[in-house]
């Protein structure tokens, strides 16, 4: 059986529903499959006036991902998602994921529970990271367990860490750390956040950073976010008695086709890189042959579709990653390239006129990051200090004649304000690039994903596998435009297109999903 | 004695001169100076500008393209191919010549299989030839080795599309020449419409005139 019919008339339980790929995996169900039984979608509120339900409300009114929802089903819109989704109220960082009895008891028929809830950044403050990825891990770990349903915990590629080892197999070794290191996870939990409640980490938020990646690097994970990630996977792998699914995808990014060619949320990790190049810093530190692993959003929704249905049936278990540089390689040379080509055809179509006379002729390229030129970005961080300190009034009279001071005085004034400007810029690169080296520079991983692409090599709309993938049609025409239209403006502190609220507004009720389920 | 066609017929155009003006010479001059590494962009262009004297110089205009493409050496099959299909789209495709377009359609009309003869590479002629609905294209094609172009042209380049390789490439397609016509601009275009029934000189330069002249071929101009 193919997963829309294993799922049909199923009842799923998802967390994460107001991220990135929680949303595409929801509407492509419900697009695919619209005799689920129904969807029940853990979801924070926010205060008072944002319950679960309102939220999930407003993205079903809003996000561009329910575009084709919304056609389709019109005016009984709301109608037809009341009968399928089902918010709740949950804090999955408290016990039993903060749901009262009368919650729980809509859990009772679940098949199977989807964790994509998770903090991404790289380098958060560990308390909140401990508590986003691992203590949220463990209570919905909890819950399938006390449920008696599989969980399916959506994990990272990257929790492999920086082995010595190129290839990833999708396997797991409980209590031994990427650095090969034996450990005990319940006792590293501890421990950290014992460290961050002492001292210097227990005010300061930089000081908690710091202790986090120290920790990370001194297991061998290269930030907090694999660093949390891996320690959750560690605890769940040693639960009694849970059936445990982890799906690992790599780098997620702009949809290749669902819901629409480009469709990207929030800054991703191609984002920020894209964005760096396509300003004046045109020199990446990366290893051109390296590879980078990148998987279009709604692939990894058609992954974790089919491997949701896999433990529904019994015949998922163990470790998929979701990723491409095993089966269909992408490089940093290409990436870097195509991404300057990218803005080139961008910046004819809709670029600023500066934009397509300068900057979309001078391509970015990559460099070695102990070679990076007379432009790195570090260069140039040692040196704006220096020039703007030589312009500051004390110090210019020591090598500037008076009269030509007097003069030239309000453009010094512009160009010192102007160069504290780019030296915050420039820090902020330089921290960005220090987080990035990792996985752009250091090491070159991979991700087996042959499990993953057996599981679903006969599936028509469920299917993973990436060897049609063409990187230079997707770069150019998907992914970049994706990350000017969805990522880069958030990045630039602007806002991203949302669509319209519907009139009337849209409500979701639950009476005919309780029935879809019951008569299961 | 009359025989029948054997085949359908065919209308031969060659793409410089007769449906786009620019000589495939600007467009290797054009992606050269596009490299991604500013310092290649002038070695690049230094080769493309050998290219015009050696033609002249030798009598064969097969060496100059030979030349003018091996400027792109070591450029990744990604950009020539990205660059390439902006070339066509931002130099060639509004331009194209009405009156070339015109014995296009008008072939199209009476049947005719149309076939596309460019100098140009493929990465560039796939979109004009899609754009004017060619049924085939004939074109250079670059070596690559591991996505990078190694500078080299595939035999046979299309500058000697004539003679054996027309009448090959209308056994391959089930072309019967004896029924096609040829439309070209350049005096390097003779063989091909020598080969064909019905020949035609579209705006030709110096050499083409003289010849079609000599011949009776038709003359059109823009």
């Amino acid at each position: 059986m193919h997963t829309p019919q294993i799922l049909e008339g199923r009842h799923l339980v998802v967390t994460g529903f107001t991220g990135f790929l929680a949303k595409v995996l929801v509407a492509m169900i419900l697009e695919e499959v619209p005799g689920i039984g129904r969807i029940t979608l853990l979801v924070r509120p926010r205060g008072r006036l944002r319950p679960a339900v309102r939220r999930v409300e407003e993205a079903l009114e809003r996000s561009p991902v329910f575009r084709r929802l919304r056609q389709r089903h019109g005016e009984h819109l709301s109608e037809w998602l009341g009968a399928r989704l089902d918010p709740i109220d949950a804090d999955l960082e408290q016990p039993g994921c903060g749901l009262d009895p009368a919650a729980l008891q809509r859990l009772a028929s679940a098949d199977v529970i989807l964790h994509c809830a998770g903090l991404t950044d790289f380098a958060p403050d560990p308390l909140k990271a401990l508590s986003a990825n691992v203590i949220a891990a463990a209570q919905i770990a909890e819950l399938a367990r006390g449920q008696q349903v599989p969980l399916v915990h959506v994990s990272t590629a990257y929790v492999a860490g920086c082995p010595d080892r190129v290839e990833i197999p999708e396997t797991l070794e409980p209590g031994v750390a990427p650095s090969g290191e034996p450990f005990d996870v319940g006792a590293e939990i501890r421990a950290l956040q014992l460290a961050c409640r002492h001292g210097d980490a227990r005010t300061s938020a930089g000081a908690r950073i710091e202790l986090g990646m120290a920790r990370a690097d001194a297991l061998g994970w290269p930030n907090i976010y694999t660093y949390t990630k891996g320690l959750a996977e560690h605890l769940l792998a040693q639960q009694e008695g849970l059936d445990l699914t982890v799906v690992r995808p790599s780098i997620v990014e702009c949809a290749r086709r669902y819901p629409f060619p480009g469709w990207n949320e929030g800054l991703n990790t191609a984002g920020p890189l894209a964005w760096l190049i396509s300003t004046a810093f045109r020199r990446l530190p990366t290893v051109p042959e390296h590879r980078f692993d990148v998987v279009p959003v709604d692939d990894v929704a058609q992954g974790l579709g089919a491997i949701c249905a896999a433990a529904i049936e019994g015949r998922a278990g163990g470790v998929f990653q979701l990723a491409s540089s095993d089966h269909n390689p992408f490089t940093f040379d290409r990436a870097v390239e195509l991404t300057g080509l990218g803005m080139r055809r961008w910046a004819r179509a809709s670029g600023t006129p500066l934009e397509r006379a300068v900057l979309a002729q001078l391509d970015p390229v990559p460099v070695p990051a102990d070679r990076p030129g007379p432009l790195a970005i570090d260069r140039l961080a040692r040196w704006v200090p220096r020039v703007r300190r030589a312009l500051e009034p004390d110090r210019r009279s020591a090598w500037l004649p008076p009269a030509l001071e007097r003069l030239l005085q309000p453009a010094l004034e512009r160009a010192t304000e102007e160069l504290a400007s780019a030296q915050q810029s420039l820090d902020r690169v330089s921290a960005m690039l220090e987080l990035y080296r990792p996985f752009i520079h250091d090491h070159d991983w991979v991700f087996h994903t042959e499990r993953a692409r057996a599981l679903t090599h006969d599936e028509d709309t469920f299917r993973f596998d990436l060897s049609d993938l063409c990187w230079r049609r997707y770069w150019v025409d998907v992914e970049y435009p994706g990350l000017r239209t969805w990522c880069i403006p958030l990045i630039e502190g602007r806002g991203v297109p949302s669509d319209p609220a519907q009139t009337p507004r849209l409500r979701l009720g639950r009476p005919e999903a309780e029935a879809r389920v019951a008569s299961k | 004695m009359h025989t029948e066609p054997t085949g359908r017929q065919a209308a031969f155009f060659r793409a410089e001169g007769v449906l786009v003006s620019r000589p495939a010479h600007l467009a290797a001059a054009w992606l050269a100076a596009n490299a991604q590494h500013l310092g290649q962009r002038a070695a690049r262009l230094g080769a493309v500008a050998l290219a015009a004297p050696l033609s002249l110089g030798l009598g064969d205009s097969s060496v100059g393209h030979r030349v003018a493409w091996s400027a792109l050496r070591g450029m990744s099959a990604d950009r020539i191919a990205v660059l390439g299909e902006e070339y066509a789209a931002t130099q060639l495709l509004d331009r194209l010549r009405p009156a070339g377009v015109d014995l296009l359609e008008r072939s199209r009309r009476d049947g005719c299989t149309i076939v596309l003869i460019s100098d140009l590479i493929d990465e560039i002629v796939a979109p004009v030839g899609a754009m004017l609905r060619a049924d085939h294209v004939v074109c250079n094609h670059l070596e690559y080795r591991n996505r990078r172009a190694t500078g080299r042209l595939m035999d046979p380049i299309a500058t000697r599309f004539g003679g054996g390789t027309l009448r090959a490439f209308a056994d391959d397609h089930g072309l019967d020449l004896s029924a096609s016509r040829a439309y070209g601009a350049f005096a390097s275009d003779q063989v091909l419409l020598a080969s064909v029934r019905l020949p035609c000189a579209v705006s030709p330069d110096r050499g083409l005139r003289r010849i079609a002249l000599d011949l009776d071929w038709p003359v059109v101009e823009r």
